[in-house]
């Protein structure tokens, strides 16, 4: 313990010089100030909130919100309650946000690899995708985007194709598969589990083979195209099982005298609008780091692997693509992170998403409450995405530094 | 020297930024408010105490503090629309105008003597209710329904200056007629409007099976209409008659008959405030007794007339309060020459769009002082004496 | 030896050379090289050359015959200053003097950068920049509309532009740093101009909420921009400290700003932060938008800085500290330069990704540029049907400012050299 004042005053340096002293002086001072300063705005805005009578609280949330939401993918009614329209419009960005992920990151892939072709059009045309894509505001783009969609013809006048394909300013309907029941539901799940299982295993066990016999064995397109069979038998035994079939598909239909499309699956103006918006803006940033992730793979790789004689595209996909992913990863984490909190947008072109719902909620509900739920709403999904990012981080430094 | 550069440029930003902030003159307290922040954030131990002490000052410059507030500045912050036509909408020159604009005009007449000295802070429906709560603007004049849980949670509404009710707009060639005939249809809403709720009403009582199109504002619902994205069009129903009559072709859309909702429009101040409310309560009053006593900007009388309720209106004889709401003893005389009267305001601004007043509700109750002589309507407010 | 009585052998007839196929050199050989190496690119130069000349087909039928610009020019001047000029935001004076006088100054400041470097880029931008704004002074407007004050001063653009390169090449300002000084210097000024003094003839105060147009993207994009990079470098240096709240708070912050949408920011930025101060306070909405957007900026500015710490080898530092330099001199002189440099795309792209968001200031009521765009032209029954070339106009106007910003970058990059070490 007598170490402690000896250290202190090492060769005579005063004590309040000690770099211990001072880094710890520093960091209290800064914390206190900074702690201070967010309890001042918190207790102000609380005393705000009672001088100007503005209402606050979490009570709400088992109130009716008694309000539409224009879209919603999990049902809704207007009578259930504010906590479970927040869950709607959850799953409404959710749906947009995964929806636009992926296709963003295979249209990105696409454009990226596109501006590495040897074919001087192709490559011309993805840098000129690139440049104005990524240079203009998302706003700007959805607002066009959502003029385009507005500028097809109504519902009524829209296009039919093969009667099953509904193509109106509306959206886009189509052909849909629906459970039955409940039981066939839950029959349903545990089949796709085993599928799943079967399917990645089938993957598995034919690259495996692959790689250590050398005889093509076509993993991916059996390990994709065998669960389905399964499935389609299962749904044929079943049917003739039960008598009737566990699931079937609904076709849309115009309906009524406004036309309006019943059954099926139809992707409104909005939903469209935010798609086609976040895929194209998001696949010009995704498209430059795939590329800056193929360019960092050493040349040699590419030519000793077409030394081996394997095709261009089998170059790609087993010898760069593997060892570009380590580049590409992080940035791609942080360009969905991007997308998601970029689809905030969505009310500016009519697609229900959390911000928009909830700044629809601050008319009949606390804004201060709503604000700390958009916020820990947002907070939470970036924090996954970080932690998807740091898992597969963590899992590449294992493989990689063998 | 880069060092010396550098602080030079920093201390410069600072002074700047500060002097650009704080254009508008601050009171003593202010000054004082800000250096107890100053010395708050290095004692932690005395924070408790003068969280309270500085409570009661915030408290102490809110009580009544509007008025004095908005003459310090200079100006009026109103919070308005910019593109509903007729009630607040740009036009290309960059000018917002409008019904309501101009009863936030009067107010800025009243408190300041001069129309321009206002400024209009654009606010979608949906940002409504926080902006009120936020205690950022002085008044709102936005064609906003007047609720009693708004009135509980936004702020005070002043008397109300326009009565409307929701309806339908659909396209003729649909050959809808009525509303019952709307079962099954898409329809456009505004977000966080009243007419988003009613129509949520509407469709769960009749059984319409509605689907809806909702959009951030009306320009958005417009454009949405416009490209047939629904069947019909619903909001307050002079909204459905300034948005027909801005159409190309205006006899191809067609207003159903009924109302679904009462929508009685007025401006709304902050809550907080007595005086700033009775004193924009009185506004709207003077412009309502003015057309009813049939002043007009034109014959705004300086002199005594002899008509006791006049003379009382116009600060010649009299008066009706001014002093406890913090008028001048003539503001009505300037309010009435800068803007004119109720009738004025509506023949400005509402008349060119179609909006009949002859009839309506929106026609004075009587021509006061003659309450024998009924004109049918529901403008009406508290005498002012 | 032996090798010396050997007659040199009579030298070869050269051989005429063997010429490449005709089919490899010259335009068939680029054809062949670059659209027609392989079937697949054949097909795919096909299938894509018959896309462009469709799309360009229809693109340029629309430009011309469908697309009615004339709302562009009527509307052009909201489009560059939104209601600044207006009579209410300008009560009985014209103040469309002030962004003029402002952007001389930026015109004499290019001047200087061009005087100063001399070179290629720095020229082009600042002639276009000068050219392209004193043509605006032809624009067709009646004369009441657009005055001969407005005019002249469009066209004082170009010897503004002269004087800043003459000053920059005959007298001692044309070093970077005063550059610098005098770049910040002229913002202040703009904003001072742009926002009066009481008391000032002339000067009458315009209130924040009538700056509108492109004039707020850049007057929000500047200010941003040049405070988020210290911030941000604040910031990451925060995140990497030793000390553990620093560490915490800068982690925290970083994390926070990150996480969440800027218009819900935004959003609480002008309806929650006016509760935590006194009625009043002079804190206005446009100061407040300013500030979220550049911590926003700063949060991401941080994570690209930690980037190109993280990449500098650590012999740099431990060389620097064997060298005896004190711990902040080593991160000033000797890691933070090289990081920097190392990430200048990824803070470039942060600096147009600052400048694209700021259009996104229409949630808090704010007309600028996009809002514009819908307000007065969705919003009024003339310009209604031609909301698409509103749109495509706007986007061109982003495109010019974004692209310019990252063809610098490139320069820049390659000026350091950077990546050819």
């Amino acid at each position: 313990m007598a170490t402690v004042p000896r250290l202190l005053t090492y060769q005579d340096i005063p004590v309040w010089r000690h770099i211990l002293i001072i880094q710890w002086t520093a960091q209290i001072v800064s914390g206190v100030v900074v702690v201070a300063l967010v309890i001042w705005f918190f207790t102000n805005i609380g005393n705000a909130i009672q001088d100007r009578d503005i209402p606050y609280g979490f009570s709400f949330l088992s109130r009716e919100y008694q309000t539409p939401i224009g879209e919603h993918f999990i049902p809704y009614e207007s009578s259930d309650t504010f906590l479970y329209a927040f869950g709607v419009a959850i799953t409404n960005t959710l749906i947009v946000a995964v929806a636009g992920v992926i296709l963003a990151t295979l249209l990105g892939i696409v454009i990226g690899v596109a501006r590495l072709s040897g074919n001087w059009l192709v490559s011309k045309l993805a840098t000129v995708y690139i440049e104005f894509f990524r240079n203009v505001p998302l706003l700007v783009q959805l607002l066009f985007w959502f003029f385009i969609i507005l500028a097809l013809p109504p519902v009524r006048e829209g296009y039919v194709i093969g009667g099953m394909l509904y193509v109106n300013n509306g959206g886009i309907s189509l052909p849909w598969p629906h459970v039955s029941g409940y039981a066939a539901a839950l029959t349903w799940v545990a089949l796709a589990v085993v599928a799943v299982v079967i399917g990645v295993a089938l993957n598995k066990w034919l690259s495996y083979r692959e790689t250590t016999t050398g005889k093509p064995s076509y993993p991916l397109i059996i390990g994709i195209a065998a669960p389905l069979l399964l499935g389609a038998i299962a749904w044929l035994v079943l049917s003739f099982a039960t008598g009737d079939s566990p699931f079937f598909i609904s076709t849309p239909e115009p309906q009524g005298r406004f036309g309006r499309i019943v059954g099926g699956f139809t992707a409104r103006t909005g939903l469209l609008v935010m798609l086609l918006g976040l895929v194209i803006y998001t696949a010009s940033f995704i498209a430059e780091i795939v590329r800056a992730g193929i360019q960092s793979v050493g040349r040699g790789q590419t030519e000793a692997a077409r030394a081996l004689g394997l095709s261009p595209m089998n170059t790609l996909r087993r010898v760069v693509f593997p060892q570009a992913l380590r580049v590409i990863i992080p940035p791609l984490i942080s360009q969905c992170l991007n997308l998601t909190k970029n689809s905030s947008l969505a009310g500016a072109v009519g697609y229900s998403d959390l911000t928009s719902v909830a700044l629809t909620m601050t008319q009949t509900a606390p804004a201060v409450s709503i604000f700390m739920l958009i916020m820990g709403a947002y907070l939470a999904m970036s924090l996954t995405w970080s932690l998807i990012g740091n898992l597969y981080n963590r899992r590449l430094q294992f493989g990689g530094r063998r | 020297m880069s060092r010396k550069v550098l602080t030079l440029v920093v201390v410069l930003a600072v002074a700047m930024v500060a002097l650009i902030a704080c254009q508008e003159d601050n009171t003593a307290a202010m000054e004082a408010l800000q250096r107890e922040n100053a010395t708050m954030e290095s004692e932690m131990a005395a924070m408790e105490a003068r969280m309270a002490e500085m409570e009661s000052m915030t408290a102490e410059m809110m009580e009544g503090g509007r008025l004095e507030t908005v003459k310090a500045r200079g100006n009026l912050i109103c919070a308005g629309n910019n593109s509903l036509a007729g009630f607040g909408a740009a036009d290309a020159a960059g000018n917002v105008g409008g019904f309501d604009i101009d009863l936030c005009r009067a107010v800025a007449v009243a408190v300041l003597g001069d129309a321009n000295a206002l400024e209009i802070r654009p606010t979608t429906a949906a940002e409504r209710g926080p902006t009120m709560q936020s205690g950022e603007v002085d008044i709102m004049s936005r064609n906003t329904t007047w609720t009693s849980s708004r009135n509980a949670q936004w702020g005070n509404f002043a008397p109300t200056m326009f009565y409307d009710g929701q309806g339908f707009m659909v396209p003729t060639s649909l050959g809808v007629n009525t509303l019952a005939e709307l079962e099954g249809a898409k329809i456009c809403v505004q977000q966080g409007t009243t007419t988003e709720l009613n129509v949520q009403d509407f469709d769960n009582q009749n059984n319409m099976n509605l689907e809806f199109v909702i959009s951030a504002d009306n320009i958005a619902t417009n454009a949405a209409y416009l490209a047939g994205n629904c069947d019909a069009l619903t909001t307050d129903r002079s909204g459905l008659v300034s948005t027909r009559a801005e159409l190309d072709n205006p006899a191809d859309h067609v207003i159903l008959p009924g109302t679904i909702s009462e929508e009685p429009l007025g401006p709304v101040v902050p809550h907080g405030d007595e005086q700033w409310y009775d004193l924009v309560s009185a506004v709207m009053g003077i412009l309502i007794y003015a057309e009813a006593y049939g002043i007009t900007q034109s014959n705004v009388p300086t002199a005594v007339t002899g008509d006791s309720a006049v003379d009382r209106l116009f600060g010649l004889e009299g008066d009706y309060g001014q002093e406890d709401m913090g008028l001048s003893k003539t503001a009505a005389q300037d309010i009435i020459r800068a803007v004119g009267n109720y009738g004025e305001i509506y023949d400005r601004h509402l008349t060119p769009l179609g909006l009949a007043r002859e009839g309506s509700r929106n026609a004075l109750w009587s021509a006061a002082p003659c309450t024998d002589c009924p004109k049918g309507g529901q403008v009406y407010t508290a005498p002012l004496r | 030896m032996a090798a010396q009585t050997v007659p040199p052998p009579a030298p070869a007839p050269i051989p005429d050379p063997v010429l490449p196929p005709r089919s490899e050199v010259g335009v068939t050989g680029w054809l062949h090289a670059n659209l027609f190496s392989a079937w697949y690119n054949t097909v795919l130069t096909l299938v894509f050359g018959l896309i462009i000349l469709l799309a360009l087909g229809f693109g340029l039928n629309w430009v011309f015959n469908t697309a009615e610009w004339t709302v562009v020019v009527e509307l052009g001047g909201r489009f560059i200053i939104g209601q600044y000029n207006t009579e209410a935001a300008c009560p009985g004076q014209n103040c469309f003097w002030r962004p003029q006088v402002a952007l001389l100054l930026v015109m004499a400041l290019l001047g200087m950068a061009w005087g100063m470097s001399g070179n290629r880029v720095a020229r082009v931008m600042a002639l276009v920049s000068a050219g392209g704004t004193a043509a605006l002074a032809l624009l067709p407007y009646s004369m009441e509309t657009m005055g001969l004050d407005v005019r002249l001063l469009l066209v004082a653009n170009l010897p503004a532009l002269a004087l800043g390169w003459a000053l920059a090449r005959y007298t001692s300002l044309g070093t970077g740093a005063r550059i610098a000084m005098l770049g910040v210097a002229v913002f202040l000024i703009t904003l001072l101009l742009l926002r009066g003094l009481p008391g000032v003839p002339g000067l009458r105060p315009v209130s924040v909420i009538y700056w509108g147009g492109l004039m707020l993207n850049l007057v929000l994009a500047v200010g941003g921009i040049t405070l988020s990079l210290p911030i941000g470098i604040a910031l990451a240096l925060g995140r990497r400290s030793s000390l553990p709240v620093v560490k915490v708070l800068c982690v925290t912050f970083i994390e926070v700003f990150r996480g969440v949408p800027l218009i819900t920011l935004l959003f609480m930025s002008q309806v929650l932060v006016p509760l935590a101060f006194p009625e009043n306070f002079p804190l206005n909405s446009l100061l407040r938008a300013g500030i979220v957007i550049t911590l926003f900026s700063a949060a991401y500015m941080a994570e690209n800085i930690r980037g190109g710490l993280q990449a500098l080898h650590s012999g740099q530092e431990e060389a620097a500290r064997a060298l005896g330099l004190p711990g902040w001199e080593t991160t000033l002189l000797i890691s933070l330069p090289q990081a920097i440099r190392n990430v200048i795309p990824a803070i470039v792209g942060q600096f147009i990704g600052l400048f694209k968001d700021t259009s996104l200031v229409y949630i808090i009521g704010m007309l600028d540029i996009v809002e514009i765009g819908r307000v007065f032209v969705q919003g009024n029954a003339e310009y209604r049907a031609n909301a698409k070339e509103v749109f495509v106009f706007v986007a061109l106007v982003f495109w010019v400012f974004t692209y310019g910003m990252s063809y610098i970058s490139q320069r820049i990059e390659e000026h350091l050299g950077v990546g050819r070490r």
